[in-house]
């Protein structure tokens, strides 16, 4: 497997989604090239990072207003009535 | 706290305490994507209110059998997009059949402390990389990799294929992976030191 193909394979490769004489080959070409395993290690952390992004909540005061807002849509109260 | 049953007809019945859980349940999800797709806090509120809105006139069409939280998000997915083209009418959609982004950043910035990488402005970088993507890729990688859809579910959401989905994902992935390296660059240049 040739670089450019690595790259190709690449999310296939970390989504387990390569058949297995696929995955070999890529797993042999990472073996010996540096630079495909620093993309393959870069991409997984930038999934992990990715996934850690859901700690990230709408903040407590936007919250609020956003309820609000679609509260008062919702049931056609005029705003500053609850 | 009600359960999918029964929240699912007090939505219909617009009870105010299925709307307040429903609420809760899902905002944050909803903000996310309209966050990374349109990259202004002023516009991702507005696509929560109006997906909200959009979700309780349509709940009576609602199938049972599927997910809520997924039909809500393709409900926020449209509302953004509308709202994408109201801001940038002109902007070309582009080819999935362009050749991809080869790698060009190859710092191994994977080893960094977790301090450095689960920071608010790494947080808020990742987000501005996601919201500078082509259009057409950004939901990809916010649904799959920061929601954790299935490829299936995403590919629902955006209305496109599996296979399409995937091509943008993988697109998105190397797109944003080469933004993040140059944004670390410096920083493993400095932990090498």
């Amino acid at each position: 497997m040739t670089c450019e193909e690595l790259v190709h394979y690449l999310s296939a490769y970390i989504d387990h989604e390569l058949d297995a004489e696929l995955s070999r080959d890529a797993q042999e070409h990472l073996a010996t090239c540096q630079r495909c395993q620093v993309v393959l290690n870069t991409t997984q952390r930038l999934i992990l990072l990715g996934h850690d992004q859901r700690r990230y909540v709408v903040s407590g005061a936007l919250r609020e207003n956003l309820y609000r807002r679609i509260e008062q849509s919702l049931y056609h109260k005029p705003a500053g009535q609850g | 706290m009600l359960d999918d049953t029964k929240l699912l007809a007090g939505l219909r019945q617009r009870d105010p305490q299925a709307f307040t859980q429903f609420f809760d349940a899902n905002v944050d999800r909803v903000y996310r994507l309209a966050l990374g797709m349109l990259g202004q806090r002023a516009d991702a509120e507005e696509v929560v209110q109006a997906t909200f809105l959009s979700a309780f006139e349509a709940i009576g069409r609602f199938e049972p059998h599927a997910q809520l939280s997924t039909w809500l998000y393709r409900i926020a997915y449209n509302h953004a997009l509308m709202l994408l083209r109201r801001r940038h009418p002109e902007e070309p959609l582009p080819d999935d059949s362009e050749s991809l982004p080869l790698p060009a950043t190859l710092v191994d910035w994977s080893t960094l402390p977790e301090d450095q990488l689960l920071s608010e402005e790494v947080h808020e970088t990742l987000f501005a990389a996601i919201s500078s993507l082509p259009e057409r890729l950004r939901a990809a990688f916010v649904l799959r990799d920061i929601e954790t859809l299935s490829t299936a579910e995403c590919a629902h959401v955006q209305g496109i294929s599996e296979s399409a989905c995937k091509v943008r994902l993988h697109r998105a992935r190397l797109l944003l992976r080469e933004r993040l390296s140059q944004y670390f660059r410096e920083q493993v240049a400095e932990e090498a030191l």
